[in-house]
């Protein structure tokens, strides 16, 4: 109390003698952001954003909702229900819809054209940040999810080559089973299972992808390409060893990049976890996609985005458009991936400096390639596509099957679409 | 204080309020009950029928929930799991709570190390408990390797990973930390018990096996029932132990009621169906508690009939 | 009522000849050493995992002897490791967390004295329906009761305030303070209350000079079962603040990462042993009342 009333005092003194009109002063843009990034780099790339929006004249405060997703969401809730939404938060795919509808939402239009987001922007993620044709979210990054990652010293070894498409990776898989060590290294949690299963689907059959995972085509879950798929993922379980239980994705990672498994499928936060714990591009470890049996490049996009909700205080306003502008900025984008291992959202940044890995280039490199192909899409598992309710009974089957290996692929398949059906 | 209230009794009003001085005080405590236990069930059992999605809302839309949430293979998994690890979890830590209790109950020496080791898991959270514990049961990084590096080849411990056998895991990792709990009111409950008893007991030849089972575990009972009821809390609310430990797998094998609650609500934006699973909670809740109160009352009844 | 300890003469192995009894004896303490050992270990794994480098770690795994040791990971847990945007460790945290227990456990252990009173030794009609309403409350799930407290929170303009976070485990610890006070309070002759009100004593006047010199191992039972369970909380501190005021649960959960980030295992696990010292200090410390006073309870 007694500092504030300092302050103003201060500011009331400062206002009269430098001629300041009140209303300039008041116009400080202020913003309290929402996100789940808590702890390590990921948080030290959020104050990053903090002190470029405070160097922008802004007064810079954040909430970071520790552990899962869910637990920023549940705060989420309560904010809106306690009647206190936050000025800007961390929303990402189908969400920004939901949210969107409820008409608490704030749009982002006059800033987008301004900046010329539409330009810039990948052509998959502004469908998602402008769920009705207005812009109400800004896209930090994009990730991508069908990295597969190699042991170099394995492959050297046993003279194989990165596997192109599902047939190659099997038979990559036999041999190195039969030399006695691990293929493919795995966690297995709802998520990394789902995350998996969005590769073999997408590699085997790109339009199956689209419609069972990104329309929730029921009748395309209980199709044959759907059974394939579940077949050729109860085959790579095979691939896997005994201890895929209660493993973390980054204990995974150790076991491929220290040899002693062949192949990781995981997005591309493995590259910033992976540098960090040590290891080394192109000695420890190859990046390439994973299979496609269509040829051409494979490109399984996530991104993580911020929504802003109305405001009543002028201050925050002006605040959800200042931050909005430098999260879109290519600076913040830069700091922000390099220590992500995503790439820009915006295609217009030069990879080549800042600090960005070779494997990050090669994503950017991929993703226009893939936007020229026509074969970009959404990742399911990360929740880009679907309802969470569809996702969420979709990844229960999934985690399911990778868990019970007495599931047929028939059976699968035909319960995805039940759980889907069950929820519609 | 007392004196002054004394003297001033006679007016009625201030007699009314000093003869209701006990509820009056208890207004507050009921309010907040009221709110909290009823009004929260209500609100809840309503948000279970209505249309409500990522927020709350009032709408009527009826039981359908109820009917999806039963055909959803990870709920009935988590129900019969709350069952299963229910009674497992308050049987095994009774079990070892006594036997620890009767341990220490033999004169040992150091008696408070023993025990200030058995309780302090207890002091311990749920996601501290359970992430160690993972550690320790997965066979890549705990018992299993340890054998391995001792130059067992062979040695095998997986449980966490077999869908069979991982609510076991949840199992023992909960009696770890609820056990010292029991110990501590049982051996406090040993101690209580009347020496002449056991001294009968003794003069008549029994084992020690004999007079525990025979003679004091039979008087200690009520103490059971008491430790049974707040293990049974913890086991209801059971959720940062099994995110932490197994994330409720392998697959969908070791999901608890609470996690389906709060996945459904908050991750999927279903409120509608989590406060119908939550619902469903309570509806096992009262399964349990019923028949203890009416057990309760009975027994009541029955030392009154004898006294009087 | 206190001194139940003291009476205890049977010693249960004393029985069988001398060679039976070493055999009996050496048994026992042979359980004892195993339990132990069990018990122990969990916090030896933490502890060790507190002194070895991220490397070593995330490479051979969690259950090892460390081979290089160092006491940097408590200063980074303590002092500046980045959570929430502020790079200072857990020690901030720490302090909300007292902020929050320290009321919380007062003001729920306070209520529930007084409640335990009066529906032991006041009882009216309709007590023993609301003592099991009350009771309830300890069996309702945290995920239920989020959103009505949301909303409860939001109407009270508590919401985002360690304020809040009081309100909502005084207001749930009365459930559990009531229920272990009444059933202790059960104890206390009616005699001694009927003769004191013959006497001419009011209702408080027999609550301070009766009921109050009575209750040390009820409120020391209380104050531990509190304090131990708030402080370990983390739902409702995660959801109901934000930024500065996090308690530091939520802090450690923080430690997690969002599934994406990288886990520093080695000052987690320091930080997980800063946050359990304050329960583990009040186990070391009321232990011996703990036990004295739960049965005297939680029985009946």
């Amino acid at each position: 109390m007694e500092q504030t009333r300092k302050t103003l005092q201060t500011v009331a003194v400062a206002t009269l003698a430098l001629g300041i009109s009140a209303m300039a002063l008041h116009a400080e843009p202020k913003t309290n952001m929402m996100h789940q990034w808590a702890q390590g780099s990921e948080a030290a790339a959020i104050a990053k954003l903090g002190e470029m929006f405070e160097a922008a004249g802004g007064k810079w405060e954040q909430t970071a909702i520790s552990g899962h997703t869910s637990n920023t969401l549940a705060k989420l809730r309560s904010d809106v229900v306690a009647g206190t939404a936050p000025a800007a938060v961390q929303l990402k795919g189908p969400e920004i819809a939901e949210w969107n509808a409820t008409g608490q939402t704030a749009n982002l239009d006059a800033l987008a054209t301004s900046e010329g987001w539409d330009a810039v922007v990948a052509p998959e993620l502004i469908s998602v940040m402008k769920p009705t044709g207005h812009w109400v979210a800004a896209p930090m990054n994009i990730h991508r999810v069908n990295w597969l990652y190699s042991s170099k010293k394995i492959l050297t070894d046993l003279g194989i080559e990165v596997p192109k498409t599902w047939d190659d990776f099997n038979a990559a898989c036999e041999k190195v089973m039969a030399a006695g060590k691990i293929c493919l290294a795995h966690g297995a949690a709802d998520w990394s299972d789902t995350t998996t299963f969005d590769s073999v689907v997408y590699g085997m059959d790109m339009d199956l992808y689209r419609k069972a995972f990104q329309e929730a085509d029921t009748k395309a879950m209980r199709s044959q390409g759907m059974i394939d798929a579940f077949a050729q993922l109860r085959k790579m379980v095979g691939y896997m060893d005994s201890g895929i239980n209660g493993r973390s994705w980054e204990q995974s990672m150790a076991m491929t990049m220290d040899g002693d498994a062949a192949f990781f499928i995981m997005g591309d936060w493995t590259v910033a976890s992976a540098n960090l714990a040590g290891y080394k591009e192109d000695v420890d470890y190859l990046c390439n996609q994973t299979p496609v049996n269509w040829g051409g490049t494979g490109y399984i996009l996530n991104a993580d985005s911020v929504v802003f909700f109305n405001q009543k205080d002028p201050d925050y306003v002006d605040g959800q458009q200042l931050l909005a502008k430098i999260i879109m900025s290519p600076e913040f984008q830069t700091t922000f991936n390099v220590a992500k291992g995503s790439i820009p959202s915006r295609t217009d940044v030069d990879l080549s400096t800042g600090g960005f890995t070779k494997c990050q280039q090669k994503s950017q490199v991929d993703l226009k390639n893939s936007v020229n192909e026509g074969t970009l899409v959404r990742s399911m598992a990360h929740n880009m596509t679907v309802l969470q309710k569809y996702r969420g009974a979709m990844m229960e089957v999934i985690t399911e099957f990778v868990a019970d290996p007495s599931i047929t692929p028939e059976q699968g398949a035909n319960q995805l679409a039940d759980a889907v059906e069950v929820q519609q | 204080m007392g004196s002054q209230t004394q003297s001033k009794a006679d007016q009625p009003w201030r007699r009314w309020i000093a003869e209701r001085t006990p509820q009056l005080i208890l207004v507050p405590t009921i309010g907040a009950t009221l709110i909290y236990v009823v009004g929260f069930s209500l609100w809840t059992f309503w948000l279970s029928l209505s249309t409500s999605t990522i927020l709350p809302d009032p709408t009527f839309a009826g039981f359908h929930e109820y009917v999806a949430l039963w055909k959803s293979k990870r709920w009935i998994v988590s129900f019969q799991n709350l069952f299963l690890f229910g009674s497992l979890y308050v049987a095994g830590a009774l079990f070892v709570g006594t036997l620890l209790a009767i341990l220490i109950d033999q004169r040992v020496r150091f008696e408070a190390v023993w025990r200030t080791i058995y309780l302090y898991p207890l002091a311990i959270s749920f996601i501290v408990t359970g992430t160690v514990w993972r550690w320790i049961f997965h066979p890549q990084t705990g018992v299993e390797l340890a054998l391995k590096d001792l130059g067992w080849i062979g040695a095998k411990f997986d449980w966490i990973t077999d869908r069979d056998l991982a609510i076991y895991v949840v199992v023992i990792t909960g009696i770890w930390h609820a056990s010292g709990f029991a110990m501590a009111l049982i051996l406090a409950g040993l101690r209580a018990v009347d020496g002449d008893l056991v001294k009968a007991a003794q003069i008549d030849g029994a084992s020690m096996a004999r007079t525990y089972r025979k003679v004091i575990l039979p008087v200690i009972w009520p103490i059971f029932l008491a430790v049974a009821i707040v293990l049974l809390q913890f086991a209801i609310k059971t959720y940062d132990l099994v995110v932490a430990l197994t994330q409720g797998g392998p697959g969908v094998s070791t999901t608890v009621p609470a996690i389906v609650v709060y996945d459904l609500m908050f991750q999927r934006g279903q409120i509608a169906q989590g406060a119908a699973a939550a619902v469903m909670i309570l509806v096992a809740l009262a399964a349990v508690l019923i028949p203890y109160t009416l057990f309760m009352i009975w027994r009541r009844r029955q030392e009154g009939n004898q006294h009087g | 009522m206190a001194d139940v300890i003291a009476h205890h003469e049977f010693d249960p192995l004393s029985t069988g000849s001398p060679r039976r009894r070493i055999l009996s004896k050496s048994a026992v303490y042979a359980l004892l050493i195993v339990f132990a050992v069990c018990y122990l270990l969990p916090l030896l794994i933490i502890f060790l995992n507190t002194l070895r480098p991220l490397q070593e770690i995330v490479r051979t795994g969690f259950i090892a002897w460390p081979h290089e040791v160092s006491a940097q990971y408590w200063g980074e847990a303590w002092g500046s490791f980045c959570i929430g945007g502020t790079c200072e460790g857990v020690s901030r945290f720490f302090k909300n967390s007292l902020m929050m227990a320290i009321p919380a456990t007062v003001f729920s252990t306070a209520i529930g004295l007084v409640n335990g009173y009066i529906l032991s030794k006041w009882r009216f009609r309709g007590a023993d329906a609301l003592f099991g309403l009350v009771t309830l409350g300890v069996f309702l799930p945290a995920q239920m009761t989020l959103l009505p407290w949301a909303f409860v929170l939001g109407k009270l303009g508590l919401s985002n305030s360690i304020a809040g976070l009081v309100l909502i485990h005084t207001v749930q610890g009365i459930s559990f303070t009531t229920l272990f006070c009444r059933n202790y309070f059960l104890n206390v002759p009616d005699d001694l209350i009927k003769a004191a009100r013959i006497d001419g004593a009011g209702f408080w006047r027999i609550f301070r000079r009766i009921i109050l010199p009575l209750s040390p191992p009820i409120i020391i039972v209380t104050v531990i079962w509190q304090f131990t369970g708030i402080w370990n909380e983390f739902l409702f501190g995660a959801v109901f603040t934000s930024g500065d005021h996090q308690p530091i649960t939520s802090a450690i959960v923080a430690f997690s990462g969002s599934g994406t980030g990288e886990r520093h295992y080695n000052v987690e696990a320091a930080a997980v042993i800063m946050a359990a010292l304050p329960p583990l200090f009040i186990y070391l410390v009321g232990g011996k009342y703990f036990v004295r006073g739960l049965t005297q309870g939680a029985v009946k």
